[in-house]
């Protein structure tokens, strides 16, 4: 995490005051955040794009129910599973799953030819693994590994049992290191 | 601690959510369990794994995509979205909106026709001719002459005088609101309905009363003899009181306006459909004590005399009858009129074709209210408004 909560405080206010460049500050600081997830989630550029953007609108909208008890970062995140979740479970998914491709292509960096081949095989092994994770251990997987929440942070979140949110991070984690296996040293 | 337990525990080892207790037994497990210890480094090496995964980025001119979004709507926008509810809640508001016009534009047209009668008995004046109903009548009116014919039929049961104009002016001088009031009648109506515009005249009775019958092709013929008879008839009327036409103020502007409009198949179509606008040979009120009765006594005369029976219809104040008679019955049929009740002929030419029409209005009640009844029978009753609105120039 970056240590916004001070900031956050602050950009909340600005929020709530309608100030207009404090939305602004809450797009630059959190779209990465949230379209990873997105992108994560549900696999498709595009798809991502559109439910990341959609996070952003409903933060706009509803700024005055955030009462502040969460991190806004925390809050964001709930959002954006919540929508992640509910469209893959109503199959509301217009564009066609094409996660491992554009999994792969994010793997892109730009790096020396061999490390590059090296690197890119890790990480597509990476992107494929947690991808093929079930929905459910995926978003802990996610939100745990990639994002940092803290336990309580992703069972507030998704609304869950603490245990429940170790239970499925376990799970996550035990499938990944099957998965991964050729890649540990 | 079993191995299987141990492992349950290495994901909240990991992240350091362990109580005291049970970091104490696990590390006691592992202590003494050198495959765990091996699972337990390959578990972690996944997790770093996981950590050092680079963050995704969104892409370049999202932020300027999600401010563009949450930029309010212009005003209109918001209007129209306003506008644009759901059909749930748009239907039946819609629904109520028309019945809601609907009883207001009759509401209106009631209004309207009140005051226009109440403005024609008031000032007297012709109202202009282009009426709707007039042009449609026009358009149905086959060749120029028949149209003046039916323009002079007009004025034939609302003013109860003679074909004369001469005797026009004189029924004014004698009464003038009430004459004006008859001729306020002629006032163009606000369109009717479809189903009120529509050629319901007596003719057509007459044609559907013969098929009902069953009877002969002979019988139709004779009854549209009848009406080309009439129709002569009120040609040579038309002829003979050309010059007064002249100089009246309206000379029945409609007739050659509409022939122009007319399609060129209406116009060159037999005088049929002048023959169904024919009017009536005689004319007149029959005031009874008892409408129902007098039907009755007038159906015996009917059978009696060999005439026949071509229509009827109601009016507020009793019934109008129309008959086909012949010249040789007529006179024993107006003696069996005046034994029904007071007939009074308001038309009644000296010379009598070979087949006659006969309209009657059979009401009850002082003449006063005859007379009102009868104007509003004019209003409700069908052929009562093809009548009025056939006439309006006296010739």
């Amino acid at each position: 995490m970056e240590g916004l909560t001070g900031d956050d405080a602050s950009l909340v206010d600005r929020l709530r005051r309608g100030d207009p460049r404090a939305f602004e500050d809450l797009v630059i600081a959190y779209q990465h955040r949230v379209f990873g997830v997105a992108l994560r989630m549900l696999g498709n550029r595009a798809e991502a794009e559109e439910l990341a953007q959609e996070v952003f609108l409903r933060v706009h909208r509803a700024i005055g129910e955030f009462r502040g008890e969460a991190k806004l970062s925390t809050w964001l995140y709930a959002i954006a599973s919540r929508l992640c979740l509910n469209r893959l479970a109503t199959g509301e998914r217009r564009m066609a799953r094409q996660g491992e491709e554009t999994l792969t292509l994010l793997a892109s960096r730009e790096v020396g030819p061999a490390e590059k081949m090296e690197r890119n095989e890790l990480e597509t092994a990476l992107h494929r693994a947690i991808a093929e994770l079930g929905e459910e251990r995926r978003i802990v997987v996610v939100l745990r590994d990639l994002e940092g929440l803290s336990y309580e942070e992703i069972a507030a979140a998704l609304e869950l049992e603490l245990g429940t949110v170790r239970s499925r991070l376990h799970r996550a984690r035990m499938d990944l290191r099957e998965k991964l296996e050729r890649f540990l040293p | 601690m079993t191995c299987h337990d141990a492992r349950e525990q290495f994901s909240a080892l990991v992240d350091d959510a362990l109580t005291p207790s049970e970091r104490a037994a696990l590390d006691a497990h592992l202590a003494t369990c050198a495959d765990c210890r091996r699972e337990l480094q390959r578990f972690r090496d996944t997790v770093a794994l996981l950590h050092g995964v680079e963050p995704l980025r969104a892409p370049a001119g999202f932020v300027d995509h999600v401010l563009e979004a949450a930029r309010p709507d212009p005003w209109y926008r918001r209007l129209l979205r306003g506008l644009f509810l759901p059909w749930p809640i748009k239907l039946p508001m819609e629904a109520a909106a028309i019945v809601l016009v609907g009883i207001g534009v009759a509401l209106v047209y009631r209004a309207t026709l009140d005051t226009r009668q109440f403005a024609g008995g008031l000032s007297g004046e012709r109202p202009a001719a282009e009426s709707p109903v007039t042009e449609s009548l026009g358009r149905r009116a086959a060749a120029p002459a028949p149209a003046r014919e039916l323009s002079t039929r007009r004025d034939q049961p609302l003013t109860g005088e003679q074909d004369k104009p001469g005797e026009q002016s004189k029924l004014k001088d004698q009464a003038p609101g009430l004459a004006e009031t008859y001729q306020a009648k002629e006032a163009p109506e606000p369109p009717k309905s479809p189903a009120t515009i529509a050629p319901r005249s007596l003719d057509a009775a007459v044609e559907k009363k013969h098929e009902e019958r069953g009877e002969t092709q002979a019988a139709k013929q004779a009854a549209k003899t009848d009406a080309a008879d009439a129709t002569r008839a009120a040609l040579e009327r038309a002829r003979t009181s050309g010059e007064a036409e002249s100089l009246r103020s309206r000379p029945a502007p409609a007739a050659p306006r509409s022939q122009a409009d007319a399609p060129p198949g209406a116009r060159s179509a037999p005088p049929v459909a002048a023959l169904r606008f024919a009017p009536p040979t005689v004319s007149g009120r029959l005031i009874v004590s008892d409408v129902d009765a007098a039907l009755r006594g007038l159906a015996e005369v009917v059978t009696r005399l060999g005439a026949v029976e071509n229509g009827r219809a109601d009016a507020s104040g009793g019934q109008i009858v129309e008959l086909s008679v012949s010249r040789d019955a007529y006179p024993e049929l107006t003696r069996e009129l005046a034994r029904l009740g007071r007939w009074q002929p308001s038309k009644e030419p000296a010379e009598l074709p070979a087949q006659l029409r006969v309209v009657l209005q059979i009401t009850r009640g002082s003449p006063r209210r005859r007379r009102r009844n009868f104007r509003r029978s004019l209003r409700s009753n069908s052929i009562a408004a093809d009548i009025r609105k056939t006439g309006g120039t006296t010739s």
